[in-house]
């Protein structure tokens, strides 16, 4: 019961937030896909690098675990590339489709039935697909330093320089 | 702060984002998830119709249809979004966003409900397989 508080709190927070940063959108959404405004690109990297240092920080600490999820070729380069067409069609992704119709734009409803449906395609589909596709160039729980051997802090920095340059172009370019 | 469409900056929103993020693993050992829930959803009509057959299926004994912090996540994720729109004024109730009105006419209500309809089917196939 408590984590179930716990992520109603939590959704209600990044809601709200994505809300603000103007991500939840249509518009937002596919400007991104037709390189013509960048706004969730800017959230999504200003995320993952607030993420990435105090997630990294609490875990050299001690104080909470990674969840580092299992690198398949296939499923995932397969999966992205199916996942990117059907977003581009809807517009919306699953987390933001239920922000979406939260801010009124309910046209990302059809889409989130699309979805449960398209989840139980899945589900029907996978024991088909495990026998196939997931053994294709399974790497393990990896990660970039690990490959690489260098500790996580050589890596963060270079990922915020490059975040950084990568904004200052988009800011520049108006985009 | 303020953006021209009355939003934050998405940096300081997306930073603040982060920051929700990490207190989330911390607080409760969660990482930021939505597409796991959608399956969890259709495990649970599914059960609806056919409990023995859902309890079969490979993919639900993985995935177990229930409500769980994610699923809670999501929700919040409707509600928070509704609190912050109807606050500030930003509530807009929509069938056809301005992007797709542009091209295709305010009118295409039921075209645009296909395609979202279909994306939504093949946007979550995808992302499952992707385990994303």
């Amino acid at each position: 019961m408590k984590m179930l508080i716990y992520g109603l709190i939590t959704g209600l927070l990044f809601g709200f937030l994505l809300q603000k940063g103007r991500v939840l959108r249509y518009d937002k959404q596919l400007g991104a896909l037709r390189l013509l405004d960048m706004t969730i690109v800017k959230f999504m990297l200003s995320s993952v690098i607030v993420g990435m240092v105090g997630i990294y920080l609490l875990h050299d600490l001690g104080m909470v675990k990674l969840s580092i999820k299992a690198t398949i070729l296939g499923p995932v380069i397969i999966g992205a590339l199916i996942f990117g067409f059907g977003w581009g069609l809807l517009g919306y992704c699953p987390g933001t489709s239920m922000g979406a119709v939260g801010e009124g734009r309910w046209d990302a409803v059809w889409g989130i039935i699309g979805m449960i449906v398209g989840a139980a395609l899945f589900a029907e589909a996978y024991p088909a697909l495990k026998a196939t596709v997931y053994n294709w160039g399974d790497l393990g729980r990896i990660t970039v330093p690990g490959v690489l051997g260098v500790n996580h802090w050589f890596i963060i920095p270079l990922f915020i320089v490059g975040a950084v340059l990568l904004f200052r172009w988009f800011e520049k370019k108006g985009l | 702060m303020k953006h021209q469409d009355g939003g934050w900056s998405p940096y300081v929103a997306g930073g603040l984002s982060g920051l929700v993020g990490v207190f989330s693993v911390w607080f409760a050992g969660q990482y930021f998830g939505a597409s796991t829930s959608f399956v969890r959803t259709a495990g649970l009509i599914e059960q609806l119709f056919g409990p023995e057959r859902v309890a079969r299926m490979d993919y639900f004994i993985n995935v177990v249809p229930r409500i769980d912090w994610q699923w809670m996540f999501v929700v919040g994720i409707f509600l928070g979004s509704m609190i912050s729109a109807l606050t500030s004024g930003s509530f807009k109730l929509q069938a056809v966003p301005d992007m797709w009105a542009a091209r295709f006419g305010a009118q295409s209500t039921g075209r645009r409900a296909m395609v979202a309809f279909a994306g939504g089917v093949v946007a979550m196939f995808g992302a499952r397989m992707a385990d994303g």
